[in-house]
């Protein structure tokens, strides 16, 4: 019996691009983590409405100078994980580690902020429910960044040993994706925390 | 067994059940809250039967052969009816559409003008407050007024005038609870934290049975209340008699009885009026004698029932928060007398 | 359709050789170690997919023998049967089981098992993410059962309200374990909703545009997008309220600190409410393919259906609030809530209009798994009647958290998913075993099964308007609800006589049952193009879709895909709107990474029920699974 037939075999065995089911996966994976980062917003705007001061009394709000001064490398960081995931496209080595590595610093430098930060807060996740959203949120957008650099420094060291190929070079394409999410979530959560106060009627 | 052959008998009269009074009854209303909602409930009952019986009909006239009006069509090598029946088959279900959405128009209309019915009656000039705090598992009762003196607390059982509208403000000591006394009104979640409020009305005498209707832990099952609705002039007579403090004793038997009630750990948990007994975390008993029922709703008030409580308490109720105190049985009938002459 | 051992000897692509040579490369290529620890690596999706659907189904059993002891305990008036903390440990667990543990996993396991062959492709897009989910979802089932068999089980109700599941009420490590156990279920789920997500978008056959998408496809899909949006939520109120409320001194929904119980129950049935769309819609899906093959034509209307499958996603979650109308919120959003909850009822109206002018135009066939679409339509139709009495306030003041309740969600749960699940049963059973189920008692078993519901759940609804409230273990007799309660309780042990049936009939089947070959119905998608039943690669030739149902289409209309590496996992990556060819993709092959990933995480998480700190660890075990999952072996280059 002749079966009618279409042929694929000249197609490519990968794709780097927004093409590869890998790079929906991914963002997939990112919108998840977004809708969790939306939803805690939710829930801060919920409890600062059935109060009358916020943040309530006794917590001092954060200082504005380090968040603020933190966006900058992660902004920067941000280009530097479009660099390394260009780089993965075009199969440059020196592209792909130079961004790889300097996205990892960059998000290293913004981390090291976050954490003297903390040093300064006055309150607790114990403390009250101020206190348990604002650590929440961030203590859930520290882990995330984590193990995203964790994941990072892998394809580093892989790129290092030369042991990679495009299904390598395809993870760090999309892990530009993530990055983006992750990091572009902290903007509008760094709005919210920093700033929401002073423009909603707080202290 | 005997519970499972009384049921294959009774299955015929299963449904003449529901239309039958009967306590705690959401369709035997004793209040216009009740009976508005009553009504829309058969509203709703007759409409969404005839949606049902008209889409079960339609569904059996479809299996059946003889139906078709439309011409038989070569399925087997399409897969695909004509044309002219896909045409007819959409304007079916378009009407069917357009008729669904006009019912539940209607439906959403008639409930929420119930529902403003509903929260507008109460709040005449000759309104009553009542305070009811959920406890894990026992309802306290608190009569509110502007006149400090006129204050008293009770547990348990509410007693209102019949034609009054009385507003309940509803809290909770410890978690979620929710008041309910379906022949009055739906219910209404008592909120740790919050104050949620409720109108009730009767318009008849009659003891109405309620019972908590959000899972509160282990006793949730044996969280029931009486509302009493009573004549006026019983209710003023029953009001000042709660006003009073707890009777004295008036013979050894009920003195000793006393006596013990002090002398045990009764007092860190109960109030009793008039004595020095001023715990405040369990019911309070300076008219316990006069209630219908003990252990929120779980016993009727009777001596016996008394003292077995009081002897046993997690036997009946296992898991609330009554200690079994060590209480000699030559004690247990003074307390007893005691506390049933506390009317 | 696709050549197979019929034609050995033909040629189809001179790069493969035979039928029979490429045949034997597939099945080298798709094949996994065997013995025990090779049981451990396998990540085809019908290994996975059966995987899921057979823990599901003993679950829904551990569920229902709860539910016969709850009813025993029921069945008269201060009876002694069950002690209340037993009796609160099974209801809970009943309502946790059924919902975490047996629906939204059985749904999944037959989305994981039927979209792949129905999309025309060999494994769903993420071999390995899907052995973890259901390693994960395995591992938080057993965590729950462990805390039940060690009198640990949680003892809050399904949805575990606060303050009564928080630390002051709650001592000990039940409810700890219910929450944990939620985590597990939910990044599983989260997990196949990636998987079905981005399969039906990238990995049709050739041509299989979006609008030739069969009808399950498109409601596994929404119920994916619903997944994603949806289980943060639970995750949130579960895992991150309650338990850091619990073990880390938190004061999200703690009143005592200024926290909100409301919240919780904003954040919860958020999650809720969408729930058991989740489990709702594959069922309709069911509903649709079962419909087609047994009227012979395709379903009618099918813009109007898959609308309605996006608009009761959509409308989901606009109905939460719903479950609250009895906590005194304002009036003009409860208004807003009951029109939603009524909107709803005309999109599923839509579609039960669809169904039945689809039958009513087409040749009927009443095999078994019709019979479960028929009393589907009975039971769930009354359901969604009695939910539309739910939807307006002042109705539901009266019988929320009654058994009216009860009754409802049940007729919708059971007629709405359970029946087209039995259904999907007997019809998709011969691709799955390669033998039909007997029809005699196959008929049997649906009429036990449709007697048994309705006698016990029906008169839960007058027990409901007769004041009976819900999650009590005992009443007393003078309340009249003795007659009816004994009745659902006789209803009960129907039901678990119809169960018994549908196991005999599986099992006797599997013996006995006529052999089935590829299409014993006819049907028009194309899983039926495979295998009964499938080979491990699903199709030896990937097929290209020829319209909306290409086993309809006529032969010399169909093609297939050629040019495919057959030493090697491939799958082909179309399109998204059209499914036009894009490239070739390499799956990874067979591996026990997946599985002890979930083993190192689900120790962590085991863990964190007992001190909060584990949750360190927990990151540190996960990265070492996830780094030896993603190491890459020899060879990393993919060649031509």
């Amino acid at each position: 019996m002749m079966q009618k037939t279409l042929d694929v075999g000249g197609l490519p065995p990968f794709s780097i691009s927004t093409d590869a089911p890998l790079w929906w996966g991914q963002f997939w994976m990112g919108i998840i983590e977004c809708t969790l980062f939306a939803m805690m917003l939710g829930m801060y705007f919920y409890l600062r409405l059935s109060v009358d001061m916020w943040p309530l009394p006794g917590d001092q709000l954060p200082h504005l100078l380090l968040p603020t001064v933190a966006l900058v490398p992660l902004a920067l960081s941000m280009v530097a994980s479009w660099w390394a995931s260009e780089g993965a496209k075009q199969n440059r080595r020196g592209a792909m580690l130079t961004g790889l590595i300097a996205n990892l610093l960059l998000a290293g430098v913004f981390l090291a902020l976050r954490i003297i930060e903390w040093d300064s807060f006055n309150f607790e996740w114990k403390a009250d429910n101020f206190g348990s959203i604002v650590w929440t949120i961030l203590g859930l957008h520290t882990a995330d960044i984590i193990g995203d650099m964790g994941f990072t420094l892998v394809l580093i060291v892989l790129l290092i040993l030369g042991r990679y190929a495009e299904m390598q070079r395809l993870g760090v394409h999309v892990d530009s994706i993530v990055w983006y999410l992750l990091a572009g979530a902290w903007f509008p959560m760094y709005a919210v925390i920093y700033w929401g106060p002073a423009l909603v009627g707080g202290t | 067994m005997n519970a499972i052959k009384q049921a294959l008998l009774a299955l015929p009269s299963i449904f003449l059940l529901a239309c039958a009074g009967h306590q705690q009854s959401a369709v035997d209303a004793a209040g216009p809250q009740a009976g508005r909602i009553e009504s829309l409930w058969w509203f709703f009952f007759w409409v969404l039967l005839g949606v049902f019986v008209i889409v079960i009909t339609t569904l059996l006239v479809s299996l059946s052969r003889g139906h078709r009006g439309i011409e038989q069509e070569p399925l087997e090598q399409t897969h695909q009816p004509s044309e002219a029946t896909e045409q007819r088959l959409t304007r079916s279900v378009s009407v069917a559409t357009a008729v669904t959405i006009v019912i539940l128009f209607v439906l959403l209309i008639v409930s929420i003008g119930t529902g403003k019915e509903i929260s507008d009656l109460g709040g005449k000039q000759n309104a009553m407050i009542v305070e009811v705090t959920g406890n894990q598992w026992w309802w306290n009762i608190r009569y509110v007024s502007n006149n400090a003196s006129q204050i008293f607390t009770t547990a348990n059982e509410i007693h209102i005038p019949v034609g009054r509208p009385v507003m309940i403000r509803g809290m909770s000591q410890d978690v979620i609870h929710s008041f309910w006394v379906p022949n009055l009104h739906g219910k209404r979640d008592l909120i740790p934290s919050r104050v949620t409020t409720e109108w009730i009305e009767a318009d008849r005498p009659g003891r109405f049975r309620g019972q908590c209707a959000e899972f509160c832990g282990m006793q949730h099952a044996h969280m029931a209340l009486w509302v009493v609705a009573e004549p006026e002039p019983q209710f003023e007579a029953w009001r000042n008699a709660q006003l009073q403090p707890a009777p004295a004793p008036s013979d050894p038997d009920t003195q000793h009885g006393r006596q013990v009630f002090l002398n045990n750990a009764c007092v860190f948990c109960h109030t009793i009026r008039g004595t020095t007994a001023g715990g405040s975390v369990a019911p309070d008993l300076t008219h316990i004698g006069s209630r219908i029922s003990i252990a929120a709703g779980t016993l009727p008030n009777t001596k016996g029932n008394l003292a077995g409580w009081i002897a046993d308490p997690q036997r009946i109720k296992p898991g609330n928060h009554m200690a079994v105190l060590p209480i000699p049985s030559e004690d247990l009938q003074p307390l007893a007398d005691y506390l049933e002459s506390l009317k | 359709m696709t050549p197979t051992i019929d034609t050995p000897d033909e040629i189809i692509d001179p790069r493969h050789g035979t039928n029979e040579q490429h045949r034997n490369r597939l099945l080298a290529a798709w094949s996994r170690p065997g013995g025990f620890f090779g049981w451990f690596t396998a990540t085809t999706h019908t290994a996975i997919g059966m995987r899921y659907i057979v823990t599901a189904f003993i679950f829904l059993l551990a569920g229902g023998i709860e539910a016969l002891l709850m009813r025993t305990q029921l069945a008269f008036s201060n009876n002694t049967f069950l002690g209340p903390d037993k009796y609160n440990q099974i209801f809970t667990t009943h309502g946790t089981t059924m919902m975490f543990l047996f629906a939204v996993p059985m749904m999944e396991g037959m989305g994981i098992y039927l979209v792949p062959l129905m999309l025309g492709t060999r494994n769903v897009a993420f071999p390995r993410l899907n052995a973890f989910g259901y390693y994960l979802y395995l591992f938080g089932g057993l965590l729950l059962y462990a805390g039940l068999f060690t009198n640990t089980g949680p003892d809050v109700g399904w949805f575990a309200y606060t303050p009564l599941s928080g630390p002051q009420y709650s001592p000990g490590k039940r409810v700890d374990i219910w929450a944990q156990m939620i985590t597990f279920t939910e990044i599983s789920a989260l997990c196949v909703a990636t998987e079905i997500f981005v399969t039906v978008l990238k990995q049709r056959a050739p041509r299989m545009s979006l609008n030739r998408i069969p009808m399950f496809c498109w409601a596994m899909f929404i119920q994916s997008v619903m997944v994603t949006f949806a289980m943060p939520a639970v995750m949130i109120a579960s895992t991150l309220m309650l338990l850091l409320d619990r073990t880390a001194a938190t004061h999200f929904v703690n009143p005592a600190e200024g926290g909100d119980p409301l919240l919780y129950q904003h954040v919860f049935w958020f999650f809720g409410h969408p729930e058991v769309y989740i489990i709702f819609i594959p069922a309709l899906g069911f509903v649709t393919s079962i419909v087609e093959a047994h009227t012979r034509r395709g379903i009618f209307g099918y813009p109007a259906m898959v609308l309605s499958l996006v608009g009761t996603g959509f409308v989901g979650f606009g109905l939460w609030v719903h479950h609250m109308f009895a906590t005194g919120l304002p009036q003009l959003g409860q208004a807003f809530f009951t029109a939603a909850s009524m909107m709803i009822a005309v999109v599923s109206g839509v579609q039960i209009f669809c169904w039945l002018a689809t039958i009513w135009s087409g040749r009927v066939r009443l095999h078994t798994a019709m019979y479960f679409v028929l009393g589907f339509i009975f039971i769930f139709v009354l359901g969604g009647l009695t939910g539309v009495m739910l939807a307006s306030v002042p109705l539901d003041l009266q019988v929320h958290d009654t058994f009216f309740i009860v009754a409802h969600f049940h007729y919708v749960l059971i007629g709405g998913a359970l029946f087209p699940l039995f259904g999907a049963f007997y019809y998709w059973y011969p691709k799955m075993t390669g033998r039909l189920m007997n029809e005699t008692l196959g008929k049997i078993n649906f009429w036990i099964l449709f007697i048994g519901f309705n006698l016990t759940f029906f008169p839960m609804h007058i027990l409901g308007l007769k004041g009976m409230t819900r999650r009590i273990y005992t009443y007393p007799s003078e309340m009249g609800w003795d007659t009816a309660n004994g009745l659902a309780t006789l209803g009960a042990y129907i039901i678990a006589v119809g169960g018994i049936v549908f196991l005999a009939n599986v099992f006797m089947s599997k013996k006995t049952g006529q052999i089935a070959g590829r299409n014993p119905w006819e049907a028009g998608t194309l899983e039926w193009a495979a295998d009964s039943p499938p080979d491990p690669y699903n199709f030896e030739y990937l097929p290209v879709a020829a319209g909306r149902y290409t086993m309809w289409a006529a032969p010399e209309d169909r093609a297939v895909v050629t040019g495919m590496r057959d030493d090697r996992r491939e799958v082909l990556v179309t399109s998204v709107m059209d499914a036009e060819p894009q490239h070739r993709y390499v799956l990874p092959t067979w591996s026990a990474w997946p599985f002890i990933s979930a083993l190192l995480i689900g120790i962590g998480f085991v863990g964190t029920v007992f001190r909060f700190w584990w949750y360190f660890p927990t990151a540190v075990l996960a990265g070492i699974g996830l780094i030896g999952w993603f190491w890459p072996r020899r060879p990393w280059e993919l060649g031509r």
